[in-house]
């Protein structure tokens, strides 16, 4: 068992059954597959879908102002991510699609006692193609304990922007920090070499998240990436930057948010922290919408879920 | 360790060793221009993030492997350039902020280029010309990792070089932007030390793969750092 644990520190929790609907029994191992394709007009289709519970799908949306997109809105039925479970999550886009991939609400991880929650997300992006994948908020419960790895696949001329954000708890309801471990590790691949990784690493019984420079006086941590190998990534990054920084210092905003140059010419990060979450989703939102009139003339859909 | 060894390693944690550690404060200033230091105690707190979540579980890590790639593994293999080359590459994909990347690779040639005008070194030749073509970044852990192991500093030895030269270079441009006394230096340097230690024990069990510095905040910092008016260090 242990030797299915995606990080060390996560071996402890492997060895540790759960009792009640165990790894691996219907409902524990989420599937989720997504491929989309631009056929010879440009319209981007869901050409392939699979969902297994508790992922969901309930068709595509013409929600997105690019007029050749196709948006996919996943939803789950379940109350949340419980002990033991384990989602895997596949998106490729490929023959010049654009494609919009996000949650229909926040994730939340539940309290658990033993064993851990696991995703697994795989994102391709083709030549020529275009991904947004950008789901809602994860927020961590007391107790919990939760592992999640993305790997960004994508080609030199195509473009992705992947947002990440993550809630330490229900705030309204004084939790803070209240999770075990908290891990979400990201690595960007194009043509074979390593671009660049992130990873979120947090264990507030190991080591203060609001310690000076982690995270401070703040409680949300957001992250957008957005990849683009062959476009001017200090050009990028200003006008994000810009973006981002202009509702902060007219005071709109009490979240803080900014724009760097990514390793190996990759793109542009934008690191977010507030006190709410929408604080910081908005800030990551004008970012995306930025990103979006820079790579595809077009901004970001709405933020608002209807 | 040999004496010569316990020399070299006290020369690579000089302050006056030239290598431009005095223009880089890794998002210091502007954690002064925001007030959020403003005296010895908030400075001690900011550099136990640096040493922890970046140093111990990053740089510290690059640092080991191309110690290991530059001497020899345990077991007497030959030196490896290419794991020295592996080491920097990692350090800067995982190096997220444009002006860390920028600093520690600035520091990083002058170190290594100083070094090669010392003395002949067949396996720091090989990894400079790596650099030189654009295959290497030239990273400060990575580069005083093979520097010190190739003068005999051992691996432990030299993660806590880059430890005291880290804390010294930010106390240094701490001086030039608050006021600060001599004693209130000493005394966080003194202070910090089991935190060194710490970082450097941390870093011992991780692989590349391994690597995760996080401290959000400071990232925040040194990217508006980049757009500050006025500005004493390029970091």
């Amino acid at each position: 068992m242990a030797a299915d644990a995606p990080h060390p520190a996560f071996e402890p929790y492997a060895a540790e059954p759960v009792p009640q609907a165990p790894v691996g029994a219907p409902g524990k191992e989420g599937r989720l597959e997504l491929a989309f394709a631009a056929d010879e007009d440009g319209q981007t289709h869901l050409v392939r879908d699979f969902a297994r519970v508790p992922f969901h799908l309930s068709g595509t949306l013409g929600h997105d102002p690019h007029p050749d997109a196709e948006t996919v809105f996943v939803q789950s039925p379940s109350g949340g991510v419980a002990q033991g479970d384990r989602h895997t999550i596949d998106v490729e886009v490929k023959n010049g699609g654009v494609a919009h991939v996000t949650t229909g609400s926040s994730t939340k991880v539940l309290t658990m006692e033993r064993n851990y929650a696991a995703a697994d997300v795989s994102l391709s992006v083709g030549s020529g193609s275009h991904l947004d994948y950008v789901p809602e908020p994860v927020i961590v419960n007391p107790d919990a304990r939760y592992y999640q790895e993305l790997r960004l696949d994508v080609a030199p001329d195509a473009t992705a922007v992947v947002g990440d954000v993550v809630v330490p708890g229900r705030l309204a309801r004084g939790e803070r920090f209240d999770f075990e471990r908290y891990v979400s590790r990201l690595a960007c691949h194009s043509d074979g070499d390593l671009l660049f990784e992130d990873a979120t690493h947090l264990t507030p019984a190991d080591g203060d998240p609001t310690a000076p420079g982690v995270m401070g006086e703040y409680s949300v941590y957001g992250t957008l990436f957005v990849v683009a190998p062959e476009r001017d990534g200090d050009a990028l990054s200003d006008a994000i930057h810009d973006r981002v920084t202009e509702r902060t210092e007219a005071g709109e905003s009490n979240a803080r948010a900014a724009a760097t140059t990514l390793p190996n010419d990759a793109g542009v990060v934008v690191r977010a922290l507030g006190h709410r979450a929408e604080d910081v989703t908005g800030l990551l939102h004008a970012a995306w919408d930025e990103a979006r009139s820079e790579l595809l003339d077009v901004g970001a859909p709405d933020g608002r879920k209807l | 360790m040999s004496d010569e060894s316990t020399l070299a390693a006290l020369r690579l944690a000089d302050s006056a060793l030239p290598v431009g550690t005095d223009s880089v404060s890794y998002g210091l200033e502007q954690f002064v221009a925001e007030d959020r230091v403003e005296d010895a105690e908030d400075l001690r707190a900011l550099l136990e993030t640096y040493l922890r979540r970046q140093l111990g579980v990053a740089d510290l890590v690059a640092l080991r492997v191309a110690h290991e790639g530059a001497t020899g593994g345990e077991d007497g293999t030959e030196d490896d350039v290419d794991a020295v080359v592996a080491a920097d590459r990692r350090l800067s994909a995982t190096t997220l902020t444009a002006e860390f990347r920028e600093s520690s690779t600035r520091t990083g040639e002058r170190l290594l280029s100083l070094q090669r005008e010392l003395r002949d070194d067949t396996v720091l030749d090989e990894y400079a010309a790596a650099v030189e073509a654009g295959d290497a970044p030239g990273n400060h852990a990575v580069v005083l990792g093979a520097v010190a192991g190739r003068d005999g500093v051992d691996a432990d030895e030299a993660c806590l070089v880059a430890c005291h030269g880290f804390v010294t270079g930010l106390l240094g441009a701490a001086q030039r932007l608050l006021r600060l006394g001599h004693t209130d230096v000493q005394r966080t340097v003194d202070e910090l030390r089991p935190v060194m230690t710490t970082a450097v024990e941390d870093s011992a069990d991780r692989s590349l793969d391994e690597m995760e510095p996080f401290a959000p905040l400071v990232d925040v910092a040194s990217a508006d750092h980049e757009r500050a008016d006025r500005r004493l260090f390029v970091s």
